[in-house]
Parts: structure tokens; sequence; C-alpha cells
């Protein structure tokens, strides 16, 4: 997250796979699921320090569920969903009139 | 959900044990059995080469982002919300935060700290810098083949031509034996005025037995040390960067020692011998016939043999000299010759003076290792209370020591950096300080000397650390926090007085060797070297070997002339040799009347008219030189009382005639005796005459100015200079400076080491004081409390001054009996610089002793002042 609020790009990936796991989201879970939809390898290291990270500026929570308290489960906060909103506003607002297509760059 | 296997089992154990390191305690068994269940199921998938690979780039893609979360933690603290029942982060997260707890206590507390990093660095950068000099100058290997094979054969008369050529051919136990002698010698270069340069006239194989083979070029080759032979030069990597670093100096052909010389070679940087000044080696022309020569020898044993087992072997060369030439019993060579290592006979002379400041610096950095030991101790003191909080809160005593752990690398990492500058400064202040000679140019200071400054400021750090550690893993640390409530006296602080007790030996210790030092070299400045050196310019200069004798004479003469008229010079002579120089020339002398008298020999100087007004000898009885003394005329002698009371007893020797050269020259005066050879030698027979009237005009002279004041030296040294390159152009000036200067280096490595070991003293007593000012004021800040009871029940203010000034006495006299003990066998060190007093010198002990009380009483009494102004009502209301 930069000086403006905004996410980092594998800051908004973790935060995206915490809402997508919501309920089962502990670092190898969520490294799971970013593997999943990027198809790519991710380090679980990273995702664990990232984590940390969010949790530190408010923008996930971590708990440790009654049944299994080896696991440390992250929520998304209020803030945190915010947070994507606004990264996501500043996106849409950049992509607006881009079209790949006509420049020949797009993946067919 | 994947069934979760136990964690350990199928996972390698390096990949697991990496991870297990890096992350907290909270998450380890999470992370490990999510791991060890996917790297389970990939290899049934995979198969087991396949999830290695995974397993190890998932570790090493994990472990920069580990380390980094980890020293984030430490340094901001952070604790998720998940871990708070089981808080604790890796090792290194602990001690990021130690180190930042660390910082913070040492900023808020600026006058320990300061006092702590600088006693430290102080320590530490002395170390630093004399352990590089001593690393560079003793314990580099020299530039020679296997050295341990290499022997210096010598006497101290020298060898000779005849006696070298003799041995060569035959010398038993030797593979190869060459001989050389310093010669210097002048070079002129088109349109520059001629300079002196620092030779070695050397046997052909000089190189070949060393192992020395030139950078460029080639070395000597079998006969061209014979007489006759061409003149040729080798020389050393500076002089031929001096030259223009032409690599195509080979072949071309110098003007050395008035003769045109051909440069065969040019030996590797690096490379020196018999020391790092010397700028040419050439070939001497050796006559089988010369019995004169100063030559030693120098020879290589054969691999396998060593120096120690060559005591025969000695016996057999001294066997076959004594069998070719006849010794007179004065100036037998095969009574006194000695093989020495060449190591120890090129550098041993720079041993002691090194080996006593090493010794000093390492005292100096003991010394400060206590004090900083003896301030933490009175911090870990003063947090007795934080302690036993933070152990109440469940700290474990580990963790408690790491923070002092941490502080102490703290204070050594800052005094380390400090410390390394001041090594850096220190290293200059050494080479200049230290007798080093032609070794101050080869020493210099490269990134070890940094490295080291470091090294020594951790491992110090760590030897402190155990100070306060150890007093903590004594003391019951929770038992404190009752105690720091109510009770007056918190620890007996046996251990704070221990340490100073170890800091005044230590200081003592140098003292004495200081002490001894001093008194030595006053000893030596007391010695009447029979000359008043005050006020006496001295310019050596040195003459083409070629010049024929009437021109050296013409040109002394003229040279003296325009000299004198130089303004500030009151008189002006020259002489073949100057006193306090080491000897010189000896001749043979005869007395008339006396056949009878043995065949002996005494010391001979040439001198200009005018030398002994000018140098402030005596005159005894009779003239001294004067204008009657024509070169045509009748020939005098100048005599000295040595001389006179030796050979002529009670008669009165003026007038007498005695016997230099062919003819008998009659006595015209009697003059003091003056140090004609070394300072401490006692005094040498001697006798003296003109230039003017001898048949032999050596090449080197020493021009003498006497000056209206001392200060002017300067400024007419560097006008004489001039003179000489404008009236004589072939004539090198060798060295210009001051009799005061040659008696200050007569007095020799002692004067030096002295003046360095008496600043480390001086540095040593300081922070002795302020290691006793330290543990004083902590003693006394524990007792205020009792202090103020006492006085309310009476004390007066005087006895508790007596008391607190009486402990600090107290511990500083423990420690002087303990360090005089250590100074009287630990003295032994400086035997060799010393003059007129032995080692265990009781007079210098005691003034160590005495230093060290007096400054311990006067670091205690400003706390002792302290105590006795204590307001009972006021310190009994704190408590």
């Amino acid at each position: 997250m930069g000086a403006d609020g905004l996410l980092g790009a594998f800051e908004e990936q973790v935060l995206l796979a915490v809402i997508r796991t919501a309920g089962d989201a502990y670092g190898m879970e969520v490294r799971r699921e970013i593997e999943r939809t990027s198809e790519r390898d991710v380090a679980i290291g990273a995702v664990y320090a990232t984590l940390d990270r969010l949790e530190a500026k408010g923008l996930v929570t971590s708990a440790r569920p009654r049944g299994d308290p080896s696991r440390r489960i992250f929520t998304i906060t209020r803030g945190g969903l915010s947070s994507l909103a606004a990264t996501r506003a500043v996106r849409e607002r950049l992509w607006h009139g881009v079209n790949l297509a006509r420049l020949g760059t797009e993946p067919r | 959900m994947t069934p979760r296997p136990h964690p350990r089992r199928g996972l390698p154990r390096l990949p697991a044990a990496l991870l297990r390191g890096w992350t907290p305690r909270a998450e380890r068994s999470e992370l490990l059995a999510e791991l060890t269940s996917e790297y389970a199921a990939r290899r049934s998938r995979q198969g087991r080469a396949g999830a290695g690979i995974w397993l190890w780039r998932q570790v090493l893609g994990s472990l920069p982002a580990l380390i980094r979360r980890s020293w984030w933690r430490g340094w901001t603290g952070f604790e998720p919300q998940a871990n708070r029942m089981q808080p604790g982060g890796t090792p290194m997260e602990s001690w990021i935060m130690d180190m930042r707890y660390a910082a913070r206590r040492l900023r808020t507390r600026p006058t320990y700290a300061l006092l702590a990093i600088l006693t430290l660095a102080l320590g530490v950068g002395g170390t630093a810098a004399i352990f590089s000099l001593v690393r560079g100058l003793l314990l580099e290997p020299l530039p020679y083949a296997d050295e341990q094979n290499l022997a210096v054969f010598w006497n101290q008369f020298d060898w000779s031509e005849a006696e070298y050529l003799f041995l060569k051919p035959q010398v038993p136990g030797f593979k190869a034996f060459a001989a050389w002698r310093p010669a210097d010698v002048t070079l002129e270069l088109p349109g520059a005025p001629a300079r002196l340069l620092h030779g070695v006239a050397s046997s052909a194989n000089l190189f070949d037995v060393l192992g020395a083979p030139p950078a460029m070029g080639r070395a000597f080759q079998a006969d061209e040390d014979r007489v006759g032979a061409e003149n040729i030069v080798v020389l050393s990597h500076a002089m031929w960067r001096q030259l223009g670093s032409d690599p195509a100096i080979l072949g071309r052909r110098i003007k050395m020692a008035g003769v045109s010389s051909t440069v065969v070679g040019v030996m590797p940087a690096g490379f020196w011998f018999p020391d790092p000044d010397v700028q040419v080696w050439f070939p001497a022309a050796m006559n089988p016939q010369s019995r004169s020569g100063q030559y030693s020898l120098i020879g290589r044993l054969p691999p396998g043999r060593s120096i120690e087992t060559m005591g025969g072997t000695l016996s057999q060369i001294t066997g076959l000299l004594g069998g070719q030439f006849q010794y007179s019993a004065q100036w037998d060579k095969t009574r006194n010759a000695r093989l020495t290592p060449v190591r120890e006979y090129l550098l041993g002379s720079l041993r002691p003076g090194l080996l006593a400041t090493a010794a000093a610096m390492g005292l100096i950095l003991l010394i400060a290792c206590a004090n900083v030991a003896a301030l933490m101790l009175g911090q870990v003191d003063g947090r007795a209370g934080e302690l036993a909080v933070r152990s109440a809160l469940g700290a474990s005593r580990r963790r408690l020591m790491q923070q002092l752990v941490a502080e102490a690398a703290m204070v050594g990492m800052l005094a380390g950096v400090v410390g390394a500058g001041l090594a850096a400064l220190g290293f200059r202040v050494l080479v200049a300080m230290l007798p080093l000679g032609a070794w101050a140019s080869a020493a210099h200071i490269d990134w070890s000397l940094f490295a080291l400054a470091i090294l020594i400021a951790l491992a110090a750090a760590v030897g402190i650390a155990t100070v306060p550690v150890v007093s903590l893993w004594r003391g019951d640390v929770r038992g404190r926090l009752t105690r720091v409530r109510s009770a007056s006296t918190g620890g007996s602080g046996r251990m704070e007085g221990g340490l100073v007790v170890a800091e005044v030996a230590l200081a003592v210790l140098m003292a004495a060797g200081a002490a001894l030092l001093i008194r030595s070299v006053t000893k030596l400045y007391a010695i009447d070297p029979g000359i008043d050196t005050h006020a006496v310019a001295v310019v050596d200069i040195t003459m083409p070997v070629l010049m024929p004798m009437e021109q050296r004479r013409q040109t002394l003469r003229e040279l003296l002339e325009a000299t004198r008229a130089l303004p500030g010079v009151r008189s002006a002579s020259a002489v073949q040799k100057l006193p306090l120089r080491g000897s010189g020339d000896n001749w043979g002398l005869s007395i008339e009347g006396h056949p009878e008298l043995p065949p002996s020999t005494t010391a001979f100087r040439v001198v200009a008219p005018r030398y002994f007004e000018t140098m402030g000898f005596r005159l005894v009885a009779g003239r001294t030189f004067d204008a009657t003394d024509r070169p045509e005329g009748e020939r005098g002698v100048v005599i000295n009382e040595a001389l006179a009371r030796h050979y002529f007893g009670g008669e009165n020797p003026i007038g007498r005639r005695i016997g230099t050269f062919d003819s008998l020259d009659r006595v015209i005066g009697v003059v003091g005796n003056a140090s004609e050879a070394k300072l401490t030698d006692s005094a040498m027979s001697t006798r003296y005459m003109l230039y003017d009237q001898t048949p032999y005009v050596p090449s080197s002279h020493s021009i003498v100015l006497r000056l209206d004041r001392p200060g002017m030296a300067p400024g007419v040294l560097s006008a004489a200079q001039r003179t000489i390159h404008r009236m004589a152009p072939t004539v090198a000036v060798q060295e210009l400076t001051t009799m005061d200067r040659v008696f200050a280096l007569a007095v020799g490595p002692a004067r030096q080491v002295m003046g360095l070991l008496a600043v480390l003293t001086a540095l040593a007593m300081l922070l002795g004081a302020i290691g006793v000012y330290g543990v004083i004021s902590h003693f006394v800040n524990r007792r205020m409390r009792d202090w103020g009871i006492r006085m309310a029940l009476g004390l007066a203010p005087r006895r508790v001054i007596g008391q607190v000034v009486g402990r600090g006495v107290a511990l500083v006299a423990v420690g002087a009996v303990i360090g005089a003990a250590g100074a009287f066998v630990g003295s032994r060190l400086l035997s060799s610089l010393l003059y007129g007093v032995r080692a265990g010198d009781p007079l210098s002990l005691a003034l160590a002793t005495f230093a060290l009380l007096l400054a311990g009483a006067v670091a205690a009494y400003a706390p002792a002042h302290r105590a006795s102004r204590v307001d009972p009502a006021t310190v009994l209301r704190e408590q």
C-alpha cells in the first residue's frame, strides 16, 4: 500500500484471495487460491509476510478458530474492503478508453 | 481440508529446518503441516524429484520474505492478534528488538554511552593500529625464497673481500654464500644536482642466494664481481618509478658514483634487502688481496637443515678462517663470529619497541574493557528494578541476558567504528613515533586494519558482556524486586571492585614500564657527550669516488668558505666522521721513543680548521689547529684526554711526536673526550689531523656550522644546500640535520619508545581514574541512605570523605600491589631498551604505585564530597 492508501499488486491479490476463501483463509489456502487463479507459483513466505503487513495496517485481522488453534485464519476488515474498492476504482479509471486490441498487443 | 500428517514426518530435514528457524513459534506447526501434506501429495503425483524441486523453490522463494518479516517485526514490535496467547518470533526478531531497546537506552544515557564507547574505542583503535603495524613488519614473510634457510654470518668487525673469497668455494654446511656491504652512491642525472642513493655492493650471487629474481631484466652473472668487470646496476622498484617507470630502461646507462653504469634489472615491488631504503644494488669488485672491507655474509642452508643445528658448522668455518688468516688477539674474528637467522638479523632491532608498544596497547584495551564492564555492571545494578519486573512478567533469564549482550554488542559495534577511525590516525602517529628507521616507509595501512578494529571491538564486547551476565546469573533477579524498595544496599559491589583492582594493576604495570624508560632515557641524556650540541647545524655530503684527493681537498675548502659566509653562521668546519654516530676509522699508532709499545690502533678523525671551536670541544692543553698549520709545514696532531692518559700516562704529551702515516707528527694540543663512537661507550682514545696535512681525504664529510641561534638551523641548512649544489654539482648532499638531532638519535630507540609509552601510560592512568571514579560514585549512590542515617546520628562529613576516599585508595592499593608484582616480571620485555637501570628497578615501581594511588584518591574525592554533603532528611524521605 502506497502513501495514497492504494494497494500494491500482490497485496491486492492476497486480499482478494482472503475474500474468496472466506472462512478458511489461512496462509497456505490463500497461497493455493492465488496459484489456482493466476496459474503461477507463489512462495508461501511472501504470502505470510504480506498478510502480516496487511494486518499491521488494519486491512485484515487474524484469529485462531476454537476447534483448530494451529491455524491463523484471516478476515478482511472494513478498511480492507474500502482499500480494495479504492484501488479498483483507480485502476478502472486508468483502463477507461484503453483498447489493447486496437494496439495489437491483446493476446488472442 | 487435507488430512494433516505429523509435521516432521515426510519433509526433508534441511528445508524444514530453514523454514522453522525463520517462522514465529505460533505459526510453525501450521506452515510445516501444510507444506508436508502438499509435499506428500506432489510426491505421489510427480515423484520424489519433482516434489523436491517444488519444495526447494518454495523455501528459497520464501526465505527472503520471511527474513524481511522477522526484521520488520523486530523493528516495529508487531505481534498479530492471533498470536497473543503464544507470543515470540524468530531469534532474529528478539535480537532486533533488543538492539533497538539498547539503542534507545544508550540515547537516553548519553554520558554513560559516550564514556563506554570512547573508552573502548581508544583501546580498540590503539590495539588495531599496533597489531596492524606488527603484522606488516614482523609477521609478513620476507621477500626471499624459503627464508628459514637463510642465515647471516657476521662478526662485530665485518668480513673482508679476501675472507669472503676464501670461504666462498668451500664453506661447509651451506649451499651458497653471498657477501654484501652498504654502499651509498651519488647519482647524476642530466640537468639535476647530484643526489645520494642508498645502495648495496654485493657479490654476484646475492640474488641467487636470496632466491629473489628481478621483475624485469636479469640479476648479476657469475663473474661480474671481479675487479675490472663492467659497471652494472639493479634498481629497486621504487627507484625505477622515480626514473620514470620506463620499461625500456634495461640497457640504459646512468651516471652513478661518477661512472657510467648499465641498468640490467629491476627488482619487484615489495622486494627489499637489507632494508627498505636501499635503491640500487651493484656488484662489488672483489679483490682476493684486499684485507679491508665491511662485508656481512649471508648463506643458504640446504633444505632440511636448520640454523639451530649449525653450531658445529660455525666452529668449522672459523677454524678454516683461523688456519688461513692471522688474527691479532684484539681483532680475532674467529672468536665472536655468529650465525643468525635472516629475519632476526634484519628485523631484530624493530622488535623490542614494537612489542613493548603492543603490550602497552593490549593493556590499555584490557583496562578499557574492565572500565566498560564496570560501567555496565553499575547500569545493571541501577536497572535491578526493571529487570526484576520483566522477570516477574515472564521474561526468561536467557532473554534478560540477551538484552545485556545486545547492549554490549551495540557499544562494541559503535566503538569498533570509532576505533577504526582512531586506528587509522594512530597508525600514522605510531609510525612517526616508533624507532622504525627505514621500515617507516614500508609500513602502510590496509583494509585489514579496519576489519581488525571491528573484530577486536566485538571480541571485547563479548568479554565485557560476560561480566554483567555472570552477575545476573548468580543473582536472584526476582528477589531484587523486594530489596530494591526496602534495603539500603543492593549487591556487594565485589565484582566492580575486582574490575577496578584489575584495572589499577594493569595501569601500574604500564606506569612501571614507562618509569623505567624515563629513568633510562634521563640517564642517557645526563651523559656528557664532550661537545656542545646546541646550535650546530650539520650537512652530510658525499663526493664522487673518482674525484682525486687534491680536488676533494680543494672542493671542501671552497665549500667551507662559502658556507662560513652564510648569514647566521658563526663558524664552519668539517670532519670525516661526526661524534655520536658510531665508531669510524681506526688507524695504527706509534710513539717516538717507545719502540716497545705493542702495535695498537686508536680512533682517527680528519678535520678542517676551527673544528674544535665549532663543535665546542674543551681545550685541555696546548692549542688547536690554526693558520700556522700549513700543508707544507710540520704535521700537527690534536689528541684527546683518553689518548693522553693511556699512552703518555703522567707525562706531558705536548711537543711529543707520534706516527700515523709514514712520518712522525707533533702533538700540538689535548682536547676533552667526546663520544666519538656511541653515547654509552667509554671514552675512546682519539686523534685529530687536518685535511690539509693528511695524504688521504675520504669521500664523505660532515660540514658543521655553529649558528647564532638554534632556531636558525632550517634556514641556514637550506641555504647551505643551495650553495653546495651551485658550487659543486657533483657533490651529493646526503642529509641536513642538527647536532641536537644527532644526539637524540644516539640516545636511541628508548627515547622514542619512552615518548609513546609515557603518552599511553597517561591514558591508562586516566582510564584507571575514570574506573575508580565510576565505581566509587556507584558505591556512594547505593549507600546514600547509609550515609544519611550515619550523619543523622552524628558522623562528621569529614569522616564520610575519609571513609569513601579510603575505600577508593584501598582498591587502588590492592591493584597496585598486584600490578607491581606483574611489573617486576613483565618489565624484562624492556630490558634491551634500558640503560643504567635494572628491569625490576624498585624506584620505578614505587613511582608508578604512588602515581596510581594519587590518581585513585583524586578520583574518589568527588563522589566522597557528594556523600559528605548529603542531607539526611532528604535521603530518608526518598525511601
